[in-house]
């Protein structure tokens, strides 16, 4: 079969440069929503995966696999586990262990009402041992809060979500008011997202005298003894994870949402899906005469198929371009805040790949209706039209 | 072999009780009604006749762009009904070229990308198509315009456009479906002088449908049709005396 030359179906962009300007947009927006979907899923995923660590073992309470926000532990836990385990990493001389409350309370900006009514954010109480197993967290301003005083640090992320919060400045935590004096940074993980707070003012302020957890990094411990300790203490009901193996299941347990971003990105694509290709079928409808005529002088209707789909195919890769650029420029490590900390957007090659394939398909099958209105006419009506 | 056969096998164009029949609804249309019609090889052809005579489905038949509800059609020893949708495409690239009333050029192309789309379509090699495209160009006096688009052409030389892409890939069979249709009366002359040229000069096989007198006076052979049979023939060269119509009706 012989082909009509690939830059007649280039020049043939250039015809109309509106109609271009709208099969380019539809397809920009279709690959930018479902990139960004990708992005959101891919993110959530990489924040997750990077926030729990295989050398790490979490000690929850059993039943509470699911949400370590739920879980309560006896405070006495972290202090057996230490005892009871050989080869936990050590440091100054003390086993890596670190008792922990993860709650989502609500935190406000001072003096602005409606304290309890304040969406709810990660606080985790900490004791200095959360250093140790949780080294992607470093301090990035001031300095940690002090034991008992009404004093908190911010995640990065978290104090964007706190109108008004800065170093320095005082927000509300359960209504109870608290000085940020220290940002910390976790790039990359859900703990970027978070407040912390000294363990013991976190108790006090929930009036609490359970734990939710405790991480212990394993060094040269064996998880399969931790996993031994809980089954033996049974008078702590408690269960082991390794803690990769509880953000995995947390990954798990947001699929639905991230499914429902995803669902929502092609019900929204879908205008611009239904766009995109009513301005080809006018581009090419108008054009039913030079089909008939390049039939006539005796190009194979495959081989003019062929033509209009390269056409196609090319404004829809344009558009998906450009929606991949705006992508990196605008979406990538984009912070999305939720209760159990952050993430940011990951714009990485799987979700570039999802939005240009995208493209690539709205190209492929956008360029149907208008390939069978233009090439099902017998030929003398078309050139007739 | 009888003479009578002999001379249907020497006919360039022969139709044999050929019948369109179009349905739209209940309703049948026969723009063509069992035609006989032969057409010697390098025969200058016009067809004239009252709109909805059947003389552009004849046309179109010639040219393979439909087909005949019923009969026969052989050009040049080939049968185009026995012929694939493909198959016909095949064989139009290389046995007609098409001249439209309104020039039908595709606007992104250059006038020499215009007259070389045909070529495209043959195992040449890009130079052999330049000078093929070139020496179409010569023949209707537009190389200085072979870099002009469309839009830039007058409709006089679009049409000599047309008519050098449909002499390019040197078919024998050329198809003028009302050619000066459009086009103001010295245009009009210039493009009946060349279609004259290439009868005379290459002994190209010319079919052209016109409502014009003054074009239909320029063919040697003039047909006419009306309810989808022909009504006459008349034939004004002495090299025409092999046209006939089954039914013998030639005119001196």
């Amino acid at each position: 079969m012989k082909f009509l030359p690939f830059d007649h179906a280039i020049r043939n962009l250039g015809r109309s440069p509106k109609r271009l300007a709208l099969v380019v947009a539809g397809s920009a927006l279709v690959s930018f929503l479902l990139l960004g979907a990708v992005a959101f899923a891919r993110g959530m995923e990489s924040a997750l995966a990077a926030t729990g660590l295989a050398t790490n073992a979490l000690v929850l309470g059993a039943g509470s696999e699911e949400s370590v926000e739920r879980s309560e532990i006896s405070p006495t836990t972290a202090e057996a586990l230490a005892a009871d385990i050989d080869g936990l990493a050590q440091v100054a001389g003390e086993p890596a262990v670190s008792p922990e409350i993860h709650l989502a309370l609500p935190v406000s900006p001072l003096g602005r009402g409606a304290e309890l009514d304040a969406p709810p954010v990660l606080v985790r109480g900490f004791e200095s041992m959360a250093f140790a197993v949780h080294p992607q967290v470093r301090l990035a301003e001031g300095r940690w809060p002090a034991r008992g005083a009404d004093e908190i640090a911010a995640g990065i992320e978290a104090i964007a979500k706190v109108q008004g919060a800065s170093l320095g400045s005082t927000v509300l935590v359960a209504g109870e008011p608290f000085e940020i004096v220290g940002v910390l940074a976790a790039p990359g993980t859900a703990m970027h997202g978070e407040f912390w707070m000294r363990l013991d003012r976190l108790a006090l302020l929930t009036q609490r005298t359970t734990h939710s957890c405790v991480v212990a990094a394993l060094g040269d411990a064996d998880f399969d003894d931790i996993d031994a300790f809980t089954a033996m203490r049974l008078d702590l009901e408690t269960v082991a994870m390794r803690e990769s193996d509880y953000y995995a299941r947390l990954t798990e347990f947001f699929a639905p949402i991230r499914m429902l971003v995803l669902v929502t990105a092609i019900l929204i694509s879908t205008g611009g899906v239904l766009g995109g290709v009513h301005a080809m079928y006018a581009a090419f409808a108008s054009r039913v005469r030079e089909a008939g005529t390049l039939q006539a002088i005796g190009f194979s209707r495959a081989a003019i198929a062929v033509s209009l789909t390269i056409e196609s195919t090319v404004a829809c890769v344009a558009g998906a371009l450009l929606a991949a650029a705006a992508g990196l420029l605008f979406l990538d490590g984009l912070a999305i805040r939720f209760s159990m900390g952050s993430f940011g957007l990951s714009v990485d090659g799987p979700a570039v790949l999802a939005g240009l394939s995208a493209g690539v398909l709205l190209g492929l099958l956008g360029a149907v209706p208008a390939i069978l209105r233009c090439l099902t006419l017998p030929i003398p009506s078309a050139l007739r039209s | 072999m009888t003479g009578a056969t002999a001379a249907a096998d020497a006919a360039f164009i022969r139709c044999t009780r050929l019948t369109k029949v179009f349905r739209r609804g209940d309703t049948e249309i026969v723009p063509l009604r069992d035609l006989d019609l032969e057409i010697p090889r390098g025969a200058f052809v016009s067809l004239m006749g009252p709109s909805g005579s059947g003389k552009t489905t004849l046309l179109n038949l010639l040219a393979g762009l439909d087909g005949a509800t019923r009969g026969e059609l052989w050009i040049d020893g080939q049968e185009l009904s026995r012929l694939s949708r493909d198959q016909l495409a095949r064989w139009r690239a290389k046995s007609v070229g098409i001249i439209f009333q309104s020039y039908n050029l595709v606007p992104v192309l250059t006038a020499y990308e215009n007259v070389e789309l045909p070529l495209l379509l043959h195992d040449l090699s890009r130079r052999e198509r330049h000078e093929r495209t070139m020496a179409a160009l010569e023949t209707v006096s537009l190389v200085d315009r072979a870099s002009h688009f469309p839009r830039q052409l007058s409709g006089g030389q679009e049409q000599r456009v047309a008519i050098a892409r449909a002499i390019v890939a040197d078919p024998p069979l050329l198809l003028a479906d009302e050619p000066t249709g459009d086009l103001d009366r010295v245009s009009a002359d210039l493009v009946l002088d060349l279609l004259g040229r290439l009868h005379r000069e290459r002994g190209r096989t010319i079919v052209m449908v016109t409502h014009d007198p003054l074009a239909a006076a320029r063919a040697p052979l003039k047909l006419h049709l009306d309810k989808g049979a022909l009504e006459s023939t008349r034939v004004d060269s002495v090299s025409m005396e092999g046209a006939r119509t089954a039914a013998g009706e030639v005119a001196p």
